[in-house]
């Protein structure tokens, strides 16, 4: 009885942060609300599976990633013309590097990296940052490092070669460290 | 270096990334962030 309240009252305050996970990797207002909409009551249905030894937290993540890779699953039997646009649209960049491929600007620190993980202001940038990088590129970021999809098995998935997949997640986390360096060293937090 | 994140290397390969890793310390910060960024992504959202 106390774990069902205290389910209930997770599950609400954790719903704004659910549905703000599912967009970041989704994009799409619909298909977050019924993922998120499917895993609390996925998380309402299995609550006698929650073993209190594991953070109630975690737990539900858990379930909304299964959630979210059910979805993208859907999603990508329809292969869409939007992932063709999208190829095309990151193409252009350079991810700071010149001919001869040294770096333009100078890396820095971002101080230690326990202390980072530790502090709640850390993960909105990180979170604006995926947010920040084009569509494709989030999309394959988030697959591989937030829901950890196996590469080969995320490649065969999104339809793309290996080394195409490569290279967009090189990109991705070039983009994704250059932003972070760039948002984290302004706040003077790390040097 | 990223790609070291998604598949085994070969002798070869790792023996070069090694190698140059020595020597470029800039790719070796990068190199770090990138293997952080992995930890931090795992844990987005649990608090």
């Amino acid at each position: 009885m106390e774990a069902a309240l205290e389910l209930n009252a997770t599950l609400g305050g954790m719903r704004p942060l659910l549905l703000k996970l599912a967009r970041l990797q989704l994009r799409n207002e619909a298909w977050a609300e019924d993922v998120v909409s499917e895993t609390m009551l996925a998380a309402i249905e299995q609550a006698q599976r929650f073993e209190a030894r594991s953070k109630m937290r975690t737990w539900v993540i858990g379930i909304l990633k299964h959630k979210i890779v059910d979805q993208l699953r859907r999603q990508m039997r329809e292969v869409s013309i939007e992932a063709q646009i999208e190829s095309g649209e990151i193409e252009e960049f350079d991810e700071l590097f010149n001919d001869e491929g040294r770096r333009l600007e100078p890396v820095q620190s971002w101080g230690d990296p326990e202390e980072l993980l530790s502090r709640q202001e850390f993960f909105e940038v990180l979170q604006s940052c995926v947010d920040a990088l084009p569509p494709a590129l989030a999309r394959i970021f988030l697959m591989r490092e937030w829901l950890e999809y196996d590469t080969a098995q995320l490649c065969k998935e999104l339809n793309i070669t290996a080394t195409n997949c490569h290279v967009m997640l090189f990109r991705a986390r070039m983009r994704l460290r250059e932003c972070v360096g760039r948002k984290w060293g302004r706040r003077g937090v790390a040097s | 270096m990223s790609e070291r994140m998604d598949r085994e290397l070969g002798p070869g390969e790792r023996l070069r990334l090694r190698l140059h890793l020595t020597v470029c310390a800039t790719c070796s910060r990068i190199e770090r962030q990138m293997q952080f960024l992995r930890q931090a992504m795992r844990r987005l959202g649990e608090g």
